[in-house]
């Protein structure tokens, strides 16, 4: 057998395609005439263009279609829009209240709620009788006190009721359905649980809602439908009174002359407030009963449960077309007396009621929260300022906030509502009246905290902003710690986008010195770490921010995830603008960094946020660059190596910078020959505690090539060694991800064979030993054939090249000798490389027959045939072969199959001229 | 042989003036064809008193029931003898209650149903079948309010009687600690309220040392029989509106608002022989320990942790705009009938 011989540079010139010039680039927008030009010409050709280009799909009609059909249902739902927003919004604010105030286990139940007790059994007798008076039969004759029962059972108790409402009126008791609903109405009176409240609160008008609806629909059905049931009118959407039949009328207003024969006030106001909607079939102005109910609700004096009747009288107006928010505002002053009450009443009675008062507050904030909702939906400007009057702010539509204080509860939720615009353009009078108006019902630092957080919407729109830090930091200047940090975190935005530096100053000073000698909660961490946070995410370089005063101090006396967090956002800093040179930094830095991993957890690895650390970490190492300081950037990285021990990608990282500080060395001169050992020798040193065969023989191959680039042939001899040892050990050390990995392997062991092009070939050890040492490998492996077959290949091709006149390339360093220069002309030498190459043809066919897939085993015949034919000047050894391989394809493969046609006549234009006729038409 | 008879009227509230038609249908459903020697419908009203409880003596009581005072009797012929076919058979009648032109001198008083005073309407249908056998009969009530003609001239006047409660208008005993501490609870009221409007008014309670347990509206008939030389009166409870449930804040105007409960009311009648009037209280009970050792009883006796302030009420008819379609839901007072619902 023989090498084929080739000559490169002339090969590399015959198959390059021939190049010219272009005008335009391709991919660049042409004009628009050319494009249309282009898509006529693109539909013109499109049947005769052999593939389908996904992208140049002119289904343009498609679309079109679907953007029609959207308009059309947007169109339809038009006028339900707000009605449904109105659902969704009470659904959410319901589940908050039930989430807000979860119900312990066990409920005691007042006498008042007995029904649920008792089960059905307490209504099952229902006289007919006309009137309701018996329906006001209190069930307060046993009162031995609270039962217990567990609400899941109370739960179901009310949707047992529930179900039986609903199915007394679809059986036209609606005597008794009404009855019911009067009972679960009922149910609200009690308050003595106070934190069953809300969910049962809840629960109820789950159920008056219910009631509600189908009272509505059964009149509505008497407006349209006469009794045997055909329609005689069909009542617009925004219908008017007018437009009733008087027989739908009367039946409405008994409805109402029934509800309002209910003894107690509560379950009145409750089912009126459930048939409200109803008021528009007999009135043009439904909502003016709305005022008579607020009004009404006044005679409740257990301040929850008139919050939360008022927080339904809010819910149910949605339901009316057209209503004035003067209600919800009466409603709203109503409530504030109630908080005046109650707090005057804290300075008779004894301290210990502070507790239950606070959580009071607390149970009917989601009211005051829910109708100060409603009164600032879609408020304008002039509107605003009504409201802001009748609620006893303002003086006048000029004088806002000139008014008396408020209570402070109220006004956060009013706080909360009020337009962006309101808010910046009077900041100093709103900051005035969170000053008069501190009160136990809500925390005044958090109220100078909302509006910081609210000025913050629209920083630039404010009028005074120097009056305002300066009211504010005056007012932080006698608080504690907590609401330091509380309320100087929400003006934190304003103070740096307005470049208040003196201020900013000022506010890390205060913060220091109240910290510095007390132990930091954790909420305290949280504010510190949102204040260090924006003062970061503010400056643009890093530099700037810790030549602030007292920046590193404070950050000094954090600890925890807040201290990790600000670390991180730091690192983050650091690395996001390019290359880290200053030594200073690159050292403050480094120390940042070694705090962040002390304090991954070593248990938790999988973490998210470590995985985001140890990223940090990585990134800022890759970005560390100490110039031409070489020596110290190695003695960086391997002070890095000591200090991030347990982060494994930091490692490779490693390998690769001080692989391209050597290579940075080297390209700089000769000098730094010793400098460019060292690196190897770090990299060498490195790499064994990388977990990973894979990640290992990459990094030893990229390894192997710098040391190359030096001249450093032996390092390079040892790092191949290495490789290979890695390679030996993969099949016992991960074989059952082996499969997974085949297609890194096989790269990696051709990029082995490329490179061994390079390497003089050391006689001491034997000549051609590395190959042989893979070939041994091979057969001690269990890798598929298919990978087995490309391996095979790639030593054929070695073999060849390696058996050139001239290789196709060198190391880079003069002092490494090819190995064509060293063996010219050996016979010996080309010896082993036929040898080497005959042994692999021997086993090749083999290992392809072995291969299960049929278009598999094709393919890779086809590929082992181009190999060979392209290695070996073709004999009649070669032929036998090269046939065998080419039977193979025709087998498994179609005679069509491209690859083969071309592969057959390849093989056909390399035979000698006198084999040719006979072998191939086998 | 089942045979089921049944009246029909026009309104579905069964609301009439007196001199508007009574309209309706006689519906017959009989599995067989029922021969008959006429159909004839009554039509009745009579004021019904009895004597009972109240400021009437024992020798009262035994007699009971005084003789009924009759307001309407009419006769309709419908049908002479003949046969009703198998099957479902309506037939419509018409009559108009009052003829101005008969001299009709008893007054057509509005249908009330109290304790001893009852004022009802009925009327019934009779098929006749011989003596053989049982007549088919079915009755129904329908109800009557005054038509225009007697409706009051003067119009309701809009005043409202301001009232005070404090310890020093009690005429009952009161605890001593309420007597003491004292309490002072303002308001007005109307006094003179149409049939079609919430009685209404407004209450503030401006102090009380005792917390407040609640406010009621009770409503009260007073309804007064001669019964010889004796004017026998009883007062009894129709209706209790709560407007305040707990102790209220003090000086926070409550409103008040009761919806007046139909056929249960009536415009106050003063006859001769019966007078049917109106009271509206409001109680103020106090938080005491002895109001929980006392069952609920009668609501409105006075006791020792309750004040109140009882007023009279004129209940009038004013002229309600039936048929137009007023935006006031109180052209719509009617209709208390269960059917309706």
């Amino acid at each position: 057998m023989e090498f084929r011989a080739r000559n490169y540079i002339a090969e590399e010139q015959s198959h390059a395609l021939p190049r010219s010039r272009a005008a335009i680039h391709p991919l660049s927008s042409p004009s628009p005439p050319t494009h249309l030009r282009q898509v006529d010409d693109n539909v013109e050709n499109r049947n005769n263009e052999e593939f389908f280009d996904p992208l140049r799909a002119p289904d343009s009609n498609a679309p079109v279609k679907i953007v029609d059909g959207r308009d059309s249902e947007s169109s339809s739902y038009g006028n339900d829009d707000s009605a449904q927003v109105q659902m969704k919004e009470w659904t959410s604010f319901k589940r908050f209240l039930m989430q807000r105030f979860p119900v312990s286990k066990m409920i005691s139940i007042s006498s008042m709620s007995n029904m649920i007790v008792r089960g059905g059994k307490a209504y099952e007798k229902y006289s007919t009788s006309m009137h309701m008076e018996e329906l006001d039969d209190p069930q307060k004759s046993s009162e031995e006190g609270a039962k217990v029962i567990t609400w899941r059972e109370y739960v179901s108790r009310l949707h047992e009721l529930k179900e039986e409402i609903n199915g007394a009126w679809h059986n036209e008791d609606r005597v008794k359905s009404l009855k019911l609903s009067i009972k679960v109405a009922r149910l609200l009176m009690d308050t003595s649980v106070s934190n069953f409240y809300p969910t049962l609160f809840v629960l109820t008008t789950d159920v008056l809602d219910m009631v509600g609806n189908v009272v509505w629909e059964r009149i509505r059905q008497k407006a349209e439908f006469a009794e045997d049931g055909t329609k005689f009118c069909s009542l617009p959407e925004n219908f008017r009174a007018s437009d009733v039949c008087i027989d739908a009328k009367e039946t409405c207003y008994n409805w109402f002359c029934k509800v309002g024969s209910i003894r107690e006030l509560l379950p009145r106001i409750y089912l009126e407030l459930a048939i409200l909607p109803c008021w528009r079939f007999l009135t043009e102005q439904p909502a003016e009963s709305l005022q008579r109910l607020v009004m009404m609700t006044r005679g409740l004096a257990d301040p929850l449960a008139s919050a939360y009747c008022r927080l339904y009288i809010a819910h149910r107006a949605q339901k009316l077309p057209f209503y004035d928010t003067g209600y919800l505002i009466t409603c709203v002053n109503d409530i504030k007396l109630i908080f005046t009450q109650i707090s005057s009443a804290k300075e008779t009675a004894h301290g210990c009621l502070a507790d239950s008062k606070s959580s009071l507050v607390s149970l009917m904030e989601p009211a005051i929260e829910f109708i100060m909702k409603c009164i600032f939906n879609d408020a304008s400007l002039m509107r605003v300022g009504k409201v802001l009057v009748e609620l006893g702010i303002g003086r006048s539509q000029e004088e806002l906030f000139g008014g008396s204080s408020c209570v402070s509860i109220v006004l956060h939720h009013l706080l909360k509502e009020l337009p962006t615009d309101v808010v910046s353009s009077h900041a100093v009078d709103i900051l005035h009246l969170i000053k008069c108006s501190n009160d136990y019902s809500y925390d005044q630092c958090l109220n100078y905290r909302l509006l910081g957080l609210r000025l913050c919407e629209q920083i630039s729109q404010i009028g005074s902003v120097d009056d305002i830090v300066n009211e504010v930091i005056l007012v932080v200047s006698q608080c504690g710690l907590d609401e330091y940090l509380k309320v100087i975190d929400a003006y934190l935005d304003i103070v740096l986008q307005n470049q208040m530096d003196g201020h900013l100053k000022t506010i890390l000073e205060g913060i220091s010195e109240l910290a510095c000698d007390q132990v930091i909660a954790e909420d305290e961490l949280a504010g510190l770490q949102s204040i260090l946070v924006k003062v970061l995410s503010h400056f643009e370089d890093l530099e700037d921010v810790f030549s602030l005063n007292h920046f590193l101090q404070i950050l000094d006396l954090m600890h925890g995830s807040s201290r990790s967090i600000v670390n991180m956002h730091i690192l983050d800093m650091a690395t996001r603008n390019g290359y880290v040179r200053d030594p200073t930094s690159i050292q403050l830095i480094f120390e940042i960094s070694q705090e962040l991993h002390n304090d991954i957890d070593i248990a938790n690895k999988k973490n998210d946020d470590n995985q985001q650390q140890a990223r940090l970490i990585s990134h800022f190492v890759r970005m560390v660059d100490h110039g031409t300081e070489y020596e110290q950037h190695l003695a960086f990285l391997v002070e890095c190596r000591g200090a991030f021990s347990s982060i494994i990608e930091l490692k490779e990282i490693l390998v690769h910078s001080s692989n391209f500080l050597a290579t940075k060395a080297l390209k700089d001169g000769k000098k730094h020959l010793s400098f460019v050992k060292s690196c190897m020798a770090f990299s060498e040193v490195t790499i064994p505690s990388i977990s990973g065969h894979i990640k290992q023989l990459h990094l030893y191959l990229e390894t192997a090539e710098v040391a190359l680039l030096g001249g450093l042939v032996s390092h390079s001899d040892g790092l191949i060694d290495s490789a290979l040892d890695c390679l030996q050990s993969f099949d016992r050390m991960e074989g059952s991800r082996a499969a997974v990995d085949s297609d890194g392997i096989l790269s990696s062991i051709r990029k082995l064979c490329s490179l061994l092009i390079m390497v003089p070939d050391n006689p001491e050890v034997g000549i051609l030993h590395i190959p042989k040492s893979i070939l041994s490998i091979i057969h001690s492996q269990s890798w598929s054939p298919r990978m087995k077959t490309r391996i095979f290949c790639a030593i054929v091709s070695l073999s060849a090249t390696l058996s050139q006149g001239r290789l196709p390339y060198h190391a880079f360093h003069p002092e490494v000798m090819g190995n064509d220069l060293l063996f010219f002309g050996n016979s010996s030498y080309v010896h082993e490389l036929i040898s080497l190459a005959a042994s692999v043809l021997e086993n090749l066919v083999d290992v392809i027959e072995r291969e299960p897939s049929q278009a598999a085993r094709g393919n890779m015949s086809l590929e082992a045939c181009n190999c060979i034919v392209s290695s070996f000047k073709i004999n009649e050894h070669v032929l036998l072969v090269c046939s065998k391989l080419i039977e193979i394809a025709k087998l498994c493969l179609s005679a069509k199959d491209k690859y083969l046609i071309s592969t057959i006549s390849f093989l056909d234009k390399n035979l000698p001229a006198a084999t040719a006729a006979s072998s191939i038409t086998v | 042989m089942s045979t089921k008879i049944e009246l029909k009227l026009s309104r579905p509230n069964r609301i009439y003036l007196p001199y508007e038609p009574l309209e309706g249908k006689i519906v017959v459903k009989s599995a067989s064809s029922i021969s008959h020697s006429g159909i004839r419908m009554a039509f009745n009203g009579s004021v019904n008193l009895q004597v009972r409880g109240g400021s009437a003596g024992v020798i009262e009581s035994f007699y009971g029931v005084v003789k009924p005072i009759p307001i309407l009797s009419k006769i309709l012929e419908i049908k002479p003898s003949g046969k009703i076919v198998s099957g479902t058979t309506e037939i419509p009648f018409s009559i108009t209650l009052r003829n101005p032109k008969e001299d009709n001198l008893e007054r057509f008083y509005e249908t009330f149903h109290g304790t001893n005073i009852s004022i009802q309407y009925l009327a019934t249908i009779d098929i006749l079948r011989g003596y053989l056998h049982k007549s088919l009969s079915a009755t129904l009530e329908f109800i009557v309010e005054s038509d225009k003609a007697d409706l009051h001239d003067q119009p309701i006047s809009p005043e409202m009687v301001i009232f005070y409660i404090t310890q020093d208008t009690q005429r009952h005993p009161i605890l001593p600690e309420l007597k003491s501490g004292g309490f002072r609870i303002t308001g007005r009221i109307s006094t003179q309220c149409s049939m079609l409007e919430p009685l209404s008014g407004e209450l503030t309670v401006e102090a009380s040392t005792l917390p407040i347990c609640s406010v009621d509206i009770h409503l009260l008939r007073v309804e007064s029989i001669l019964l010889g030389e004796k004017i026998i009166t009883e007062t009894s409870l129709i209706q209790t509106t709560q407007i305040a449930d707990g102790d209220v804040c003090r000086n926070m105007t409550l409103p008040i608002y009761v919806v007046l409960p139909r056929l249960f009311t009536c415009p106050t009648v003063l006859a001769g022989p019966f007078s049917i009037e109106f009271k509206v209280a409001v109680v103020i009970s106090f938080q005491s320990e002895l109001s929980r050792l006392h069952p609920k009883s009668d609501p409105i006796t006075p006791r020792l942790w309750t004040a109140m302030e009882t007023l009279p009420l004129e209940l009038v008819r004013t002229s309600r705009a039936y048929d137009s379609n007023a935006d006031v839901p109180n052209a719509y007072a009617y209709a208390a009938l269960a059917s309706l619902v």
